[in-house]
């Protein structure tokens, strides 16, 4: 009778079994020798270089990250609406009554998602030059796909009694959709929006770290001569940024939802981007980035038959293919089943108070940075790199766990506790269990994310397909450029296909359709 | 005084404007110069306004810096004409040079025509000084890292020196070598012991053992590769044409000319570790090009 079976509770700690060979390797070739330089990282946590000229340059590179987030992620998330509304089925069904062009352009649309947004602005670069628009188009083109899928998913799932009520009783398709689906989309859309602008600022920071202006840009090169105090100005001053933010979206949207209409919510929501749009363009321009210089196009020589199947030949796929598969299983269930495990482990509020701090922090520290200071301390392996990875993105799903049982109350909670079950198990049950599927939904689109974010710690680890492209392109092998991008997004189609195929599962075994904000990077 | 001085530069910025509007018949550019540094990077870019003032009056063109820190996004910056004077490395330079026909090699540092790499080891690894470099196979089966994968003292040339050795780089312990992002990563990775060996560019490891950074009792040198040239500056072909007859030359010849004797000179020479800048030539490169097409790094 005591059998665990496999609830959704359960199947959302169960990755968390990643911890333990990840952990195995990572003890047993754990040393002293790096201590001193990690005691001086932390240390000059404490003590950021004041010094005027590096206060100076990382100020400049943080008004260029934020100004490129702004800019990217307005755009973005207009455009994927707007893409959202084109690839859902039930906006085709009402009006001409067949989905297959949604489902048509939602194929479409899964292509230019596939590729992280950096290899984007390495891509760029090669095309357009050292123009500022690499670094936003780089996010834009992505996100805007992503958000289109989000908002389309979203779309389709809505209850749609009120539509096909309206439509039958003469309503102009249109107008029925509106008034039907507007409603409850809105505050989703809303929530999700804001979720994004951080997305944004995470990515024109990381698009920094390899090197294309921003903070990031001052964070590699500290990183680069190990300069801790003054890249802990950097970190800082990014921390300060991101928790504004965070704050100011959430203020806003609880002041809205609390005193406005849905209509006035958008009008002010609209009426707010533009005009952070129109500064957005005049304060990037007055640190010296003109976006409204021309563009130059700079065609790379298409390979040859010849090239390509040499390049097919000389690399090993198997190798590649197998070890970034398995970095992203591992970074997944590291990043998808800490959170949870830690909650139930320490559940009280002091406990949860304390997480959300460590993963702010996690969610702060860019692969690369974090993946060398582990390095410090441990031999390399891909099991070092999936802790890197994993981190990073255990700070986004510790948040939105916490999110998530946020809003939704604890009274079950309280009446297993009232019961006399014990402080942990009745975590489980009576917190962790309703927010269960929804969390795993997210850990679906989570993984996606990894797998396409391998390429950023593949440059120390050494490993998988991400490093090999990055050191093709430092090679300028376009047949091996072409081929790697190929696998990268044929390797993650298939993971979209199946994490998709998991999540409908899960959203099937809920009651009510998912009223989530479907969050991914 | 000061104002009529500015008066008078303002002046003479504005023939120049209008001279050189009117012989290229192009809108007035600035000249665009970017830089992959080896030591001091983080200094560079905060100080590069140094750099641009220097070369702006000497050559009476509004100078611009563009930070590039990322060695394939320099070179493609190079061939897509983003920038019009870049300072390389060995390999990024051919890589920028071949991709750019007619781009000319404009100077070195003192130091640069007989760089080398240095082999480092922990001290607790048992690797022993090496004698010769047939002596590299010793590091067969080892923690072996490079430093950034396109560098040329960090990565192209000791990858060359082991390949002579016979060893290849699925040899070394875990079936590749580590690439830990930078010269001083690498110190610092040996040093701590996750690796056990590494390869690096030997004046920032001069500089590290100067500075403690690199401590001996955990870190030494085990091999100093053979001299081979290394940085440089490269423009773009096309410079006298857009800039006025001859200012390839009269750049050429501002940059030769930089000595400690002036300040401001010498506080950027000393941000290129450098005493000096020296004629350079194609032909000194053309083994960094063999190099790097044997090893795959140019096609």
């Amino acid at each position: 009778m005591n059998r665990i079976s496999l609830t959704p509770p359960i199947l959302s700690l169960l990755p968390a079994l990643a911890l333990v060979p990840v952990l195995a390797v990572v003890v047993t070739s754990v040393h002293v020798g790096g201590l001193q330089l990690l005691f001086e990282f932390f240390g000059a946590a404490i003590q950021p270089s004041l010094d005027p000229t590096v206060v100076k340059s990382a100020w400049r590179g943080l008004q260029i990250t934020v100004a490129t987030a702004l800019i990217s992620w307005i755009i973005s998330t207009l455009l994927g609406i707007l893409l959202g509304i084109a690839s859902a089925s039930v906006v085709w069904q009402t009006c001409i009554g067949k989905s297959w062009p949604a489902f048509l352009i939602r194929r479409i649309l899964t292509i230019p998602r596939a590729i992280h947004e950096l290899l984007w602005g390495l891509l760029l670069l090669q095309l357009l030059g050292l123009s500022p628009w690499v670094a936003i188009l780089a996010i834009i083109i992505p996100y805007t796909t992503l958000v289109a899928r989000v908002f389309s998913d979203q779309l389709d799932t809505q209850d749609r009694r009120a539509l096909n009520a309206l439509l039958q009783a003469g309503a102009m398709p249109f107008p029925a959709l509106i008034t039907a689906l507007g409603p409850p989309i809105v505050p989703i859309l809303m929530s999700y929006g804001g979720y994004r602008l951080e997305c944004s600022l995470r990515g024109a920071t990381l698009l920094g770290v390899f090197g294309l202006g921003g903070i990031g840009t001052d964070l590699q090169l500290s990183l680069q001569s190990l300069a801790f105090k003054e890249m802990w100005t950097a970190l800082w001053m990014l921390a300060a940024v991101m928790l504004t933010l965070e704050q100011s979206i959430n203020w806003l949207r609880r002041r809205q939802r609390a005193n406005e209409t849905t209509t006035n919510q958008i009008l002010i929501t609209f009426a707010l981007m533009i005009l952070l749009m129109s500064l957005g363009l005049p304060w990037l321009k007055g640190l010296e980035i003109d976006l409204s210089s021309s563009i130059s196009w700079n065609p790379i020589p298409w390979p040859t038959l010849a090239e390509l199947i040499g390049a097919l030949n000389h690399l090993q796929w198997l190798k590649l293919i197998s070890s970034t598969i398995l970095l992203t299983l591992l970074a997944s269930g590291i990043a998808i089943g800490t959170p949870p495990l830690a909650m139930m482990l320490w559940p009280s509020r002091l406990g949860i108070e304390v997480q959300s701090l460590i993963w702010a922090l996690l969610r702060l520290i860019p692969p690369p940075l974090s993946l060398l200071l582990l390095l410090l301390s441990c031999q390399p392996s891909i099991a070092v790199a999936a802790i890197a990875l994993g981190a990073y993105n255990l700070g986004v799903m510790g948040r939105l766990l916490k999110e998530g049982l946020e809003e939704q109350g604890n009274s079950c909670w309280k009446a297993l506790q009232a019961s006399g079950a014990g402080a942990r198990s009745s975590w489980l049950y009576g917190c962790l269990s309703a927010q269960s599927p929804s969390y795993l939904a997210y850990a679906a689109y989570r993984t996606d994310v990894i797998l396409r974010e391998t390429v950023v710690v593949g440059l120390v680890g050494g490993t998988g397909l991400g490093w090999q492209l990055i050191e093709s392109l430092g090679s300028f092998n376009w047949a091996q450029v072409i081929l790697l991008l190929i696998v990268f997004a044929t390797i993650t189609l298939i993971g979209e296909s199946l994490s998709d195929y998991t999540r409908h599962r899960w959203l099937r075994s809920t009651q009510k359709p998912a009223l989530v904000l479907d969050l991914q990077s | 005084m000061s104002r009529r001085k500015g008066k008078t530069s303002v002046l003479t910025a504005l023939i120049i404007f209008v001279g050189l509007v009117s012989c290229t018949n192009q809108p007035q550019q600035s000249f665009r110069i970017g830089a992959i540094p080896d030591q001091n990077p983080e200094k560079l870019n905060r100080q590069y306004k140094l750099l641009c003032a220097e070369l702006s009056r000497e050559l009476k063109v509004p100078v611009r810096y563009k930070p590039v820190t990322n060695y394939p996004a320099a070179v493609s910056a190079f061939r897509t004409g983003s920038l019009d004077l870049v300072w390389f490395g060995g390999l990024t330079g051919v890589q920028a040079r071949l991709q750019k026909p007619g781009a000319k090699v404009i100077a070195q540092r003192d130091i640069d025509a007989n760089f080398r790499s240095v082999f480092i080891a922990n001290t607790t690894s048992g690797l022993k000084q090496i004698n010769n470099i047939n002596g590299l196979q010793v590091l067969n089966n080892r923690r072996f890292t490079f430093g950034s994968e396109s560098s040329t003292s960090g990565r192209l040339m000791p990858q060359y020196f082991l390949h002579q050795a016979g060893v290849k780089l699925s040899d070394f312990n875990g079936n590749q070598p580590g690439f830990s992002g930078s010269h001083d990563a690498t110190i610092a990775l040996v040093q701590s012991g996750s690796f056990e060996a590494g390869a690096l560019n030997e004046r920032v490891w001069i500089s590290a053992i100067k500075n403690g950074r690199a401590d001996p009792k955990k870190v030494k040198v085990i091999w100093r590769s053979p001299p081979y040239a290394d940085y440089h500056w490269l423009a773009q072909p096309n410079l006298d044409q857009r800039f006025g007859s001859g200012f390839t030359d009269r750049l050429q010849s501002a940059l030769l000319g930089w000595s400690d004797q002036s300040s401001t000179q010498g506080k950027i020479l000393e941000l290129f570790g450098a005493r000096r800048f020296i004629p350079a030539s194609i032909k000194q490169y053309s083994k960094i090009e063999k190099v790097g097409r044997d090893l795959g790094k140019i096609q």
